[in-house]
């Protein structure tokens, strides 16, 4: 039995490391899966504690973060390449689902030049990563960025213990390149060091000390009521599929293998069920 | 997800039954203050919900001996909350067919794909209890952060404007 | 006594009071503080206080009241019913501090001991019988630590009114005597009437004297654990018996200001990244830092 819905790991384009993401096969959409993570906290779920008290997290992601990464790479060779032959991935080749989503074509011409018509035989298109094409889409993307967080009423200041104790408004006296800094951040989180780093020029941001680790930043300012978001949901919300959030059920085994030696044990972050109900 | 060896392939694929999501019954959870080291079931509705005192600033409640002050998170609109279970490896050949009708990506690869796993949704909430030892949460408390995140995701990932 | 407010609500702290005498509000008055069930594990600890004008002292003393402890619990029942039909001349007022309470307070962030928590209830209903207007002249009390430390505060809080701290006051002085029979039969019949804040079934009440070197209480106390919660909120968790058994029978819980040996302080945003020895090539922008979100990595 398959699903539409599956998680699978993909190569994250910031850290390189494996990442969780969702694929929506049914709706086509791609979701990234954050997970809120703090010390001390478990959960009461109806009659039953679940330590850890972790919360995940599933939104819309652009999946031309995730290819980006694979033109970047494929870049190296110089040349024009149709897109199933740029995304492939020996460590994660759930990474050929990204080329199931609808509308890639137009999404790459923000990021590539492409050759069709000579090979329009085996109708395929061909394409190269264009930096400069990258850095003007990343340039919008930090242009949606900076007028989302000033709904959201995100504090981007850099002072934010002066401004903790300030009540109101003091959003509106941050300056436009503390908002263009911060975008700039968020959605370096999505881009490798170097692009993010030729960003910052573009951007004639100041050096990225923001990158630097732990702004001192314990008292978080944030907007007062949730703010709706401007997307539209509801176009999740067909067949029953809303972005999901969900907590994690990790065995009581697993607990336990975190004070047990790992050697010799098979997958210890593999599971959450603290019961494996087992269907046949 | 992972397996044992340092540089696996990561194959596996996590489906969620689908028609968990629609069942999912409605759950009522709280988060804690404090890390009980176990999961595991726990008699919350005994010991736990009936201790629950509406005080002057919230609610109010002990655990262990020791004092929790709580308030209401609702979740964001346009989201829902769901929890999730392991439910076991993918037994090839005997799957049940729940939900597959729609799926464009059959079985082809059935008997490569042994490796896969399925999750499902026990429960769904639209809200849960937010403690905190001895103060309320406030709107300071980081999941309350946490749980914007999705309307500033929405605006970073949404398709840039043509120019 | 009618203890039906602490039946409704046996979480935090209950006040029972008599009406006030006429006469102790014209009349200098002489009060007796004293305490029950301080040293249990199981219930909760009642403070009272008792007065009468210093001219009807005597009155009191035929009475025959005597230290609590000295007499049978049909003996102090019938003492303070008597003291009840004396209500034109006695009056008391008293604090049934719940077992929840005790252990919220000395368990707290901010620890509140035990002898502070005795000493802020008892200057708390001295002052209370002066809100209500018992002109207060001497004050008798049956010391919690030490007495001189203790007298020091209690005059300091009432400069107006004569305060003596004395061991056994309770035998030593009628009024404190009254007082210690007020305690007493509220807390017995507290414990007696004990309303469970949990839905517990079939919960056995032969619990003995609940003092913790008590072998019956012990026994109790394990038998009645629960791995999740501990114990119901009957039981004092700040006492080291409760904690021991917890220890042993019940599941571990980590607070933020738990002390632990590997523990690096109090809700540290970063320490979660330095689990292990994998240092992460970059850290999540602040905007995740701060709350708390991060890529998930498994499932």
């Amino acid at each position: 039995m398959k699903s539409g819905l599956m998680f699978v790991k993909l190569v994250n384009p910031c850290s390189g490391e494996g990442t969780i993401y969702l694929f929506n096969m049914c709706l086509q959409q791609l979701f990234e899966i954050k997970v809120f993570k703090e010390k001390h906290h478990s959960w009461f779920i109806n009659q039953s504690v679940q330590s850890g008290g972790l919360l995940h997290f599933a939104t819309p992601i652009d999946p031309l973060f995730l290819l980006l990464h694979y033109l970047r790479k494929a870049d190296k060779e110089g040349k024009f390449q149709p897109l199933d032959q740029v995304v492939v991935d020996d460590m994660f080749p759930n990474c050929i689902l990204l080329l199931k989503l609808p509308e890639l074509e137009k999404l790459l011409q923000h990021v590539t030049e492409e050759k069709g018509i000579v090979r329009e035989i085996d109708k395929k298109k061909y394409y190269k990563y264009s930096k400069e094409k990258t850095i003007k889409w990343l340039e919008k993307k930090v242009n949606q960025t900076v007028a989302a967080l000033k709904t959201n009423n995100v504090n981007v200041s850099a002072r934010v213990q002066a401004t903790a104790f300030f009540s109101g408004d003091q959003a509106s006296s941050d300056k436009e390149e503390d908002y263009i800094c911060y975008a700039h951040g968020l959605v370096s989180d999505y881009i490798p060091r170097e692009l993010s780093d030729d960003l910052c020029k573009y951007l004639k941001l100041p050096e990225p000390s923001a990158s630097l680790p732990n702004p001192p930043s314990k008292k978080v300012k944030l907007s007062d009521e949730p703010v709706e978001a401007k997307e539209d949901y509801t176009k999740f919300n067909r067949k029953d599929w809303k972005t999901e959030k969900k907590n994690n059920k990790m065995t009581a085994a697993q607990k336990a293998l975190a004070k047990v030696d790992k050697s010799g044990m098979k997958s210890i972050d593999s599971f959450f069920a603290a019961k494996n109900k087992k269907k046949t | 997800m992972e397996s044992g060896d340092e540089a696996a392939v990561e194959k596996c694929r996590i489906h969620l039954r689908p028609g968990t999501l629609r069942d999912a019954p409605p759950a009522t959870l709280h988060l804690l203050p404090c890390e009980v080291l176990v999961s595991r079931p726990a008699p919350v509705g005994r010991f736990f919900t009936p201790a629950i005192r509406q005080g002057p600033d919230g609610l109010e409640v002990s655990f262990r001996g020791r004092k929790l002050r709580g308030e209401e998170v609702v979740v964001p609109p346009g989201l829902v909350g769901y929890v999730m279970e392991d439910q076991g490896e993918v037994v090839v050949g005997k799957g049940s067919s729940e939900g597959s009708s729609n799926d464009n990506e059959q079985e082809q690869e059935a008997p490569e794909r042994d490796f896969d796993r399925f999750i499902g949704a026990t429960a769904r909430f639209s809200g849960f209890t937010l403690w905190g030892l001895e103060t309320i949460p406030g709107p300071d408390a980081k999941v309350r952060g946490a749980l914007t995140w999705p309307s500033l995701a929405a605006a970073i990932h949404a398709q840039v404007p043509e120019d | 006594m009618d203890l039906r407010e602490l039946d409704r609500d046996s979480t935090g702290l209950c006040r029972l009071n008599s009406p006030v005498p006429a006469v102790c509000r014209k009349e200098p008055c002489i009060l007796g503080v004293d305490e029950a069930g301080r040293g249990p594990v199981l219930g909760p600890m009642v403070y009272a206080i008792c007065y009468c004008p210093l001219s009807r002292l005597a009155d009191l003393e035929a009475l025959k009241v005597a230290d609590s402890k000295t007499l049978s619990e049909s003996e102090r029942d019938r003492l303070f019913v008597k003291m009840q039909e004396d209500g034109d001349f006695v009056g008391w007022a008293l604090d049934v501090l719940s077992p929840n309470l005790i252990s919220t307070s000395m368990l707290g962030r901010v620890k509140y001991n035990l002898n502070s928590l005795s000493h802020d209830t008892a200057t708390g209903l001295v002052q209370f019988a002066l809100d209500q207007g018992v002109k207060v002249a001497q004050v008798f009390v049956d010391t919690v630590g030490l007495p001189d430390t203790y007298q020091k505060r209690l005059q300091q809080r009432f400069p107006g009114i004569e305060v003596t701290v004395k061991a056994k006051a309770d035998a030593l002085y009628p009024v404190v005597s009254a007082a210690s029979i007020c305690a007493k039969v509220a807390r017995d019949q507290a414990v007696k009437n004990w309303h469970f804040v949990e839905k517990l079934q079939d919960l056995d009440a032969d619990y003995g004297s609940g003092y913790p070197n008590d072998p019956k209480t012990k026994a109790w106390l394990r038998k009645h654990v629960e791995p999740v919660f501990g114990f119901p909120q009957f039981v004092r968790f700040s006492w080291r018996t409760a904690q021991s058994i917890l220890e042993k029978e019940a599941e571990g819980v980590m607070w933020e200001d738990s002390l632990t040996g590997d523990q690096e302080g109090p809700g540290r945003i970063t320490s979660y990244f330095s689990e292990g020895a994998r240092v992460r090539p970059r850290l999540p922008h602040r905007y995740f830092q701060e709350r708390g979100l991060e890529s998930a990595t498994t499932l």
